[in-house]
């Protein structure tokens, strides 16, 4: 990561930007227990109370960072029914990051948020429906699979 | 100049911003060696 991704400036203008960015050594206690840690890197999207939303295991390209850290700031809103602000985030990836892998599951997590926000289990539907479109049976398109039947 | 991540290494220090800033945390267990 220090070698190839953290140098790109794009990536860290972002993370500068979006984050607080928080670098602890693997063997460093009582948090590397704390959170289970037994590779690295692993890293972690975690709120201000210390929550984790996120884990990433392994190498991460630069390329893929960016969004990676998109969906976990996203899924950290959704978990704290910050609706809005999740779905600001997952559409961002899905927009300036239209071709990263992360995009199918925050296709299925903005169907969560807006069924959520709204009631309208129709969202769900049009979620199944988008993955079916663009990326066939694509492992998030399986999830959404009961959703059809809405 | 490059522009480089301005980490944080306490974790303490790292919350208090977050929790100030609206964020959340990107945390990177890393091998020091």
């Amino acid at each position: 990561m220090d070698a190839v991704t953290y140098p790109q400036e794009d990536v860290a203008r972002f993370i500068n930007q979006n984050v607080v960015a928080l670098r602890v050594g693997s063997g460093e206690q009582p948090m590397a227990a704390d959170y289970n840690i037994t590779w690295t890197p692993s890293l972690l999207i975690i709120d201000a109370d210390g929550k984790e939303h996120q884990r990433t295991l392994g190498f991460v390209a630069a390329e893929d960072l960016i969004p990676a850290i998109l969906k976990g700031i996203g899924k950290m809103h959704l978990n704290r029914s910050e609706l809005l602000e999740a779905l600001d985030r997952f559409e961002e990836l899905q927009l300036h990051h239209a071709g990263s892998a992360e995009v199918p599951e925050t296709i299925y997590l903005s169907g969560v948020a807006r069924y959520k926000n709204t009631g309208d289990a129709q969202e769900l539907k049009r979620a199944y429906e988008l993955l079916r479109e663009r990326y066939g049976e694509n492992p998030w398109t399986k999830r959404a699979y009961p959703y059809r039947l809405l | 100049m490059t522009k480089q991540i301005e980490w944080i290494t306490d974790m303490g220090q790292a919350m208090e911003r977050a929790r100030a800033e609206n964020k959340a945390i990107f945390l990177d267990f890393f091998n020091p060696q």
